[in-house]
This record gives C-alpha cells, sequence and structure tokens, in this order.
C-alpha cells in the first residue's frame, strides 16, 4: 500500500496532465491549471526539508567531532541570524539587508572570483597540443578567448567574426545534438516513471 | 630551465593574474568595442517597443553572477526607462531579491521611473517551471503581492496585466538553466517572446535558441554588457570590466602559448 499509491497517484496525474496539453476544453484547463497551483503550494516545503537537512547534517558533523566541526557552528550562526530577522521583518528589513550586501555578497563573489586564478593556472597546465584533437581544442579555445574581448580585433581584425563563426556552426551543431539526446532522454524517463517501471524516487532501493 | 617554465609554480600564476586585473584598472585603459548581432538584436527589439508597452525582467542570479549580470540588468532597465518601456521584475533565485530590487529602485531614481506606475519588483516565489507556467494563466496567482507587500490589484502598472498575453518581452538575466525553462514553458506554451543575458560559461548554450529565433536576442557575458553600454551610450562597469578581462585573457593565451613552446623544445631534445 506504501508504494502503490504513489505509484498510482504519479501514473493519474502524469497522464492526466499529459491529456490536458492535447485538449482545450474547460474542464481540462480547469484541472492543469488546479494541479500547478497545487505543486505551487507544495514546492516551498522543499525548502523546508532542506534546512531540516542541512541542519541535521551539521549536528551530526558536531556530535562526531569530524574534520573541521567547529565551522559547522558558523553556519547555525548564520541560519539563526537571518532566519530571526528575516521571518518576522521581511528580507526588506535594513539590518537583514546590511547583512546580505556586507557579508553574503562579498563572500560568495569572492568564491567565484577565486575561479579566475585557478582556471587561469589550470589553463596553462592542461592546453598543450599532444594530439590533432588537444590542439583542434587548444586553437579554437585561443580564437573564442581572444574574440571574446575587445583586444581580439586588435590584434586580428576577423578574430571576432571567426569566434562568431565558431559559436554559429560547429558549437550550435553539436548543442543541438545534445538538447536532442538529452530530450529524448528525459521523455523515455518520464514515460518510465509514470509507468512505475522506474521507482528509484520512491527510495528504498527497489 | 624548459622544465621549470612547463611547471612553472601556480603562485607565480596567481601572481600574474592579480596584476593583469590590478594595472589596467589602475590605468583605466579603453579599448574599442564593437557590438554582435545577438545585442544588437535585443537592443532594437526594446528599442522598437512602443512606449507604455510592458516588459518582464527575471533576475536569476546571485552575487556570484552578480559582476557580470549587474552591469547588463542595468544598461537594460535603463533603456526601458528612457523609452517609457515599462518593466515587472521577477526572481526564480532566493538570493536574488534583494539585489534586484536595489538595482531596480537605484536606475529608476537615476531615470526618474516612478515605483508602481513604470515598474514594480514583485520578487521571488520558489518553484522555478511551475511560477512560469502558472503565470502564463495569471500572474496575480503566482505573485499575490510585490516585494513591499502591497497586492497586485493596488499597482497602477498590474492594473491591465493578466498573464504573458500583456507582456511584449521577457529578458532573463542568468548564471543557471532558467533561460532554456523559460523558452520550454513561456514560449513554446504561451508564445511569450525571450531574450536572455547570460554568464559566460552559458553562451555557447544560448546559440542553438538564438538560430531558431525562440531567442529574440542575447546579451553574452561581460562583453555582452559593455557592448550594450556602448548602444544606449552610457559607459559604465561593463566597458570597464571587459577592457580589464582583455588583459587576463592576453595573460593566458600568452602563457598557454609560452608552455606549448616549452613542451614542443622539449620534445624535439628528447628526439
Amino acid at each position: 500500500m506504501k508504494r502503490q499509491v504513489p505509484l498510482v497517484l504519479c501514473f493519474l496525474f502524469g497522464v492526466g496532465i499529459i491529456l490536458t496539453r492535447f485538449s482545450p476544453h474547460p474542464y481540462s484547463q480547469f484541472f492543469y491549471e488546479e494541479v500547478n497551483s497545487w505543486v505551487l503550494i507544495i514546492t516551498p516545503f522543499a525548502l523546508v526539508l532542506a534546512t531540516v537537512t542541512l541542519i541535521r547534517a551539521h549536528v551530526t558533523r558536531i556530535r562526531r567531532r569530524t574534520e573541521y566541526w567547529q565551522y559547522s557552528f558558523i553556519v547555525f550562526a548564520g541560519i539563526i541570524t537571518m532566519v530571526v530577522i528575516g521571518v518576522p521583518y521581511g528580507p526588506q528589513h535594513f539590518v537583514f539587508e546590511w547583512l546580505f550586501n556586507n557579508i553574503q555578497v562579498p563572500m560568495d563573489a569572492t568564491m567565484f572570483s577565486l575561479l579566475a586564478f585557478f582556471i587561469a593556472s589550470a589553463a596553462y597546465r592542461a592546453f598543450r597540443a599532444r594530439s590533432f584533437e588537444a590542439t583542434l581544442l587548444l586553437v579554437t579555445a585561443i580564437i573564442v578567448m581572444l574574440g571574446n574581448v575587445p583586444v581580439g580585433d586588435l590584434i586580428w581584425s576577423e578574430t571576432s567574426s571567426v569566434k562568431q563563426w565558431i559559436l554559429n556552426n560547429p558549437n550550435l551543431s553539436a548543442r543541438r545534438g545534445i538538447i536532442l539526446g538529452v530530450s529524448l532522454g528525459v521523455i523515455s524517463q518520464s514515460i518510465r516513471i509514470i509507468l512505475g517501471i522506474e521507482r528509484s524516487y520512491l527510495g528504498g532501493g527497489d | 630551465m624548459l622544465d621549470k617554465l612547463m611547471n612553472m609554480d601556480r603562485r607565480i600564476v596567481f601572481i600574474l593574474v592579480a596584476l593583469a586585473v590590478i594595472i589596467p584598472t589602475k590605468l583605466r585603459v579603453n579599448l574599442p568595442i564593437s557590438v554582435s548581432e545577438p545585442t544588437q538584436k535585443l537592443y532594437d527589439y526594446i528599442d522598437n517597443l512602443e512606449a507604455d508597452s510592458t516588459i518582464m525582467i527575471a533576475f536569476n542570479y546571485g552575487p556570484a553572477g552578480l559582476p557580470e549580470l549587474h552591469p547588463m540588468g542595468r544598461a537594460v532597465l535603463k533603456q526601458c526607462f528612457d523609452k517609457d518601456v515599462r518593466v515587472i521584475g521577477v526572481t526564480l533565485a532566493p538570493d536574488a531579491p534583494t539585489l534586484a530590487n536595489t538595482l531596480m529602485e537605484e536606475i529608476a531614481q537615476e531615470s526618474g521611473a516612478v515605483a508602481g506606475k513604470d515598474y514594480v519588483f514583485l520578487g521571488y516565489r520558489p518553484g522555478g517551471s511551475l511560477v512560469m507556467l502558472g503565470m502564463g494563466t495569471s500572474i496575480a496567482s503566482v505573485f499575490e503581492n510585490d516585494y513591499n507587500g502591497t497586492a497586485l490589484a493596488e499597482i497602477p502598472i498590474m492594473e491591465n496585466i493578466t498573464n504573458y498575453d500583456q507582456i511584449s518581452l521577457l529578458v532573463d538575466f542568468a548564471s543557471g538553466n532558467t533561460t532554456e525553462g523559460w523558452i520550454n514553458y513561456a514560449n513554446t506554451q504561451y508564445n511569450l517572446q525571450i531574450a536572455s543575458g547570460v554568464t559566460g560559461v552559458i553562451i555557447a548554450q544560448m546559440y542553438p535558441f538564438l538560430q531558431t529565433g525562440q531567442l529574440v536576442g542575447l546579451i553574452a557575458g561581460i562583453a555582452g554588457a559593455a557592448e550594450y553600454e556602448r548602444l544606449i551610450d552610457a559607459p559604465a562597469k561593463g566597458m570597464q570590466w571587459i577592457n580589464i578581462e582583455s588583459f587576463v585573457h592576453l595573460l593566458i593565451v600568452g602563457l598557454v602559448i609560452l608552455g606549448n613552446i616549452a613542451f614542443f623544445i622539449r620534445n624535439r631534445q628528447e628526439e
């Protein structure tokens, strides 16, 4: 029963929503809009689940004294501070905005900015013309990198045109192939889930 | 010597990158910027909208995407306010509301746009694709209030707006894959015109949609932001940062070429 009910619900709603896409009848549209509203209401509960999971994971880290367990207290301090200010007063409150603008924004931007240093170092080590394919990748990367900045056209006036050609032709063709492949995969996986063949989302390792 | 060059200490690379950022910042270098076709298309699309048209802007990025996406958001908002095109802001990213609201207020103040009449920021709703689908039927069914808690019915700009039928364009500023979602759910199902401004790493993914016309235009990374600033004739962070980025790219290309020269010489010697 514990497994049958979710499977039946999944089948009914899956098939039901697919059918609404083929019928402009008012009942069909009502069902579609109603189900969308339900899901919009259910979705925020995922945030609650995520918060609970995060808290449990860090409580376990502190209990077991795993490596860098002390940092888990910073996680709790952050969550508690933002919740205490954000929930009663809203994100428009000046303290919430100050904490966001002066702590989260610089920290997040710093983490992302560090990538530039690591990418530069990795590019220097990895981009070696060891084979024909590696050389092709190397030349393409150099053209696209230079074509993306104004200095590229100063070196060679056709740099940005060649970059645009690479993006419009080989890149576009490869991307379209990937999109088609992924879409077919999504369709087949969805059918498997709706028909109850794929059940891993229920958990329990079946 | 060759081995040293090929296995250069990463700290030297880090210092070189830092210098490639700091020196052009101090020297305030200005390189000529040419406008790419996808950026021009978006500019033209908004430029051809009638006054009092309404566009929707989705600010789908957090602080990490801010340096690339804020300049383009600033430029598009400025163009809209200068042309009397009304703007409805939304976000599907939980860490974006404060950034988006501040940006809209800032540009509105500069351009003399009035909150509630010329623009409104509706805030954040969880649900991603469901929010996109829901607004196709009724925006009020997804956002009952704006970011400041005012009911949608009391906001003048929302008076004649029910769903996507009254929206001329959606511009998605994204550091993730939300643009594909807007295309799948808002363009394909509700025929809403979509344009996008994305971070550098996503640019290549957008080209299939540009070719099919599912994207009416694209602002590609900080280079796109600089191009847009040039088009609206309002140089700002985009133009400043693309010049700095030029030097970092030059440095990386130089290092790669240097590494390969050392690699070839060593290979020759070994042979």
